[in-house]
């Protein structure tokens, strides 16, 4: 997947481009704000990775502006960890997601993942994976033919599961999206939710569909 | 050398009204002259007019002589003329105390006899026949004289005047002065270095004193917010050694004892673990502080405080119950305020955290919302062990850590961020806790207008 990285510390840049390329993507670089918007707005790539704090032209104007001439490539927002009010700015500005500074490699290669096909075409109304299939209209899951039984929270996790299967999603990712809580918290919450979701979907059944990736997160595998 | 009195806003207001009082003493003297001066004039030419009339009788009754006689009674007569003279042909004296003088009409302005400085005759000639005439006539010496006495009443009134106002402005200017020398030398102490300076009062209060008690307020208030810095400063500066001291000892361990690359591989995963935490601790200083300057009241929406709680109600009920605790919901129904979304969730999040963390398994964990007229109190509960009054204040300071709480994970800021949270969305907060009485911990939200 080709990936354009606007972000002007170059230490960052040199960090965020190893890891993307070590699984297999094609990084372009770019320093300045006004640089990247006009390479940006060529739409070869399939993600743009922007720094909030650019020279030029700041992240935000940069993307408002492509967006403002129609360009639809994801954008995944870069930023130091000052401004609480970031993450909404930055969102309503037109990016897809939203990554302060500093974080781990596996957590910006899960968002940039999960962020590349959220603009696909119309959103699925049926999930399969395997042997389980969810129906989001009637609110019902099956595994094998037989009902599974979930409560809303599982229901929405499994979905937001479903939706990036064969992706890992993070600790963060799944706080954020599915219980859409902004900050650490000190008790297991992610744990505890998931090991409810696992015995209803995964026991007696041959085979577990959802893997924990030990200290990134999870993945949901049909094979 | 310059006399600093003279430089002040009292000075320069007595010099205006020394001006103003000037120019209105000069306009009324000028008045009083012309009014006076008129008056004085008008008399002298009313004398005049009856000596001649009393000379013009005296001639019909008794000719030449009888008009004579008359003007010599008139001379000597209370309240006539200084000047008489009744002469023939313009030559010849026939009685007067003057020497004849070429015959003119009317009211006449005549230098006077003697020719003494400030004197001079106003009066009235007229012909009794075409060869009798006569004037009379009087000193204008009385008008001049009263004239000049008006104006050195005025001068000398006007000097007084000036000389009090020059007084006056003076020591109001000298005091004024000195309490403004005591501001500025309170201020240059403050510069110098000793904050704990304050400016005298007077007890008076008036509006210097009342300004000077404005600014003892102000310092004082800045004196708290400094002492607030310097005392989050040694807390950082405490706090942060103890996590990168550890950090440092195990990288050092590392190099010093680790022997495969398994080994570093998990030193280095300890000291990434070990930098995250340093990081999260910076992250939730910085919000606290964001905060507490009000960044965010600009994100306050109107928002379901009902279906806010009972979200993390569902959130955080297998979190309780995997912990062995039992976590109970008493909601209100839906309930509309105005408040940050993000932050609130994460306040209720916080106190239901502790609750669940802090306390002994099987602990009932409440969490309850009720109405009282205008206001929404939402309480946080449990029946834990609870904290002893004396400590209730410390609780919201940042870093504090209560003994039994030492052995969890966490730098004490999640109350201080609570406290925080509160404070903005204008909540005041109540704590209800004793030893063995379990924790409670409530808020006052205003509810939105519909």
């Amino acid at each position: 997947m080709k990936i354009l990285l606007i972000e002007d510390d170059p230490e960052t840049a040199e960090h965020v481009c190893h890891a993307l390329r070590a699984q297999g993507h094609d990084v372009d670089e770019s320093q300045t704000g006004p640089d990247g918007l006009m390479r940006a707005r060529a739409g070869q790539h399939a993600v743009l990775i922007v720094d909030r704090m650019l020279p030029g032209l700041d992240g935000l104007s940069l993307v408002r502006q492509l967006r403002e001439e129609g360009g639809q490539t994801p954008v995944l927002f870069l930023t130091t960890m000052s401004g609480i009010d970031d993450r909404v700015a930055g969102l309503n500005s037109g990016g897809d997601d939203y990554l302060t500074k500093p974080f781990a490699l596996a957590e910006l290669v899960a968002r940039v993942n999960a962020i590349a096909r959220r603009r696909d075409t119309q959103p699925p109304v049926t999930f399969k994976a395997g042997d389980l299939e969810m129906d989001l209209l009637r609110r019902t899951v099956h595994r094998g033919g037989r009902a599974i039984e979930l409560q809303p929270q599982e229901f929405r996790l499994l979905e937001y599961l479903l939706r990036n299967t064969g992706r890992l999603v993070t600790r963060n990712m799944l706080l954020e999206n599915v219980w859409d809580l902004h900050f650490d918290p000190r008790t297991n919450i992610v744990e505890t939710h998931m090991s409810r979701l696992r015995s209803k979907m995964d026991r007696g059944f041959d085979t577990e569909l959802i893997h924990t990736i030990r200290g990134n997160g999870y993945i949901l595998r049909a094979d | 050398m310059r006399i600093r009195a003279l430089h002040t806003e009292g000075f320069r207001i007595a010099a205006i009204f020394v001006v103003i009082f000037a120019l209105s003493a000069a306009i009324l003297a000028g008045v009083t002259i012309v009014i006076v001066d008129d008056e004085l004039r008008n008399q002298i030419v009313q004398y005049a007019n009856s000596d001649i009339a009393g000379v013009k009788d005296g001639y019909r009754t008794g000719g030449e002589r009888e008009a004579a006689e008359v003007v010599e009674q008139r001379l000597v007569l209370p309240g006539s003329s200084d000047f008489v003279v009744l002469e023939r042909g313009g030559k010849t004296k026939l009685a007067g105390n003057m020497a004849p003088m070429p015959p003119q009409l009317g009211v006449l302005n005549l230098p006077d006899p003697g020719g003494r400085k400030d004197h001079a005759i106003l009066g009235v000639g007229t012909f009794i026949t075409p060869d009798l005439y006569v004037f009379s006539g009087s000193d204008l010496y009385r008008a001049q004289q009263a004239r000049q006495r008006i104006l050195r009443t005025l001068v000398w009134v006007f000097a007084g005047a000036l000389a009090l106002a020059l007084a006056g402005g003076f020591a109001a200017s000298r005091s004024f002065l000195n309490r403004t020398d005591e501001i500025v030398k309170t201020c240059r102490a403050i510069m110098a270095g000793n904050l704990a300076s304050r400016i005298p009062l007077r007890g008076t209060e008036d509006e210097l004193d009342r300004l000077c008690d404005t600014i003892n307020a102000m310092l004082d208030r800045i004196a708290a917010l400094m002492d607030n810095v310097s005392q989050i400063t040694n807390d950082i500066a405490h706090d942060l050694r103890t996590p990168v001291t550890h950090l440092r000892h195990r990288l050092e361990r590392a190099r010093l004892q680790a022997s495969s690359s398994e080994e570093y591989d998990q030193a280095l995963e300890a000291a990434i673990l070990a930098s995250d935490d340093i990081l999260r601790l910076f992250s939730a200083l910085l919000r606290i502080a964001q905060i507490e300057g009000g960044v965010r009241k600009s994100a306050f929406a109107p928002l379901d405080i009902n279906q806010l709680l009972s979200q993390l109600g569902d959130v955080f009920g297998p979190v309780a119950e995997d912990a062995r605790h039992h976590l109970r919901l008493s909601l209100y129904g839906r309930t509309i305020i105005l408040g940050d979304r993000e932050l609130l969730t994460q306040l209720f999040s916080n106190l239901i955290e502790n609750a669940i963390l802090h306390t002994p398994e099987s602990t009932l964990v409440s969490v309850k919302l009720r109405r009282e007229e205008d206001e929404l109190i939402a309480t946080v509960r449990d029946d834990g062990p609870g904290v002893p009054p004396e400590e209730h204040e410390k609780l919201f300071r940042r870093f504090y850590r209560r003994e039994a709480s030492r052995s969890h994970p966490g730098y004490g800021l999640g109350l201080a961020l609570v406290a925080a949270i509160a404070e903005l969305h204008g909540a005041r907060m109540t704590i209800d806790s004793g030893p063995m009485q379990g924790f409670s911990i409530s808020f006052r939200l205003q509810l939105a207008k519909a």
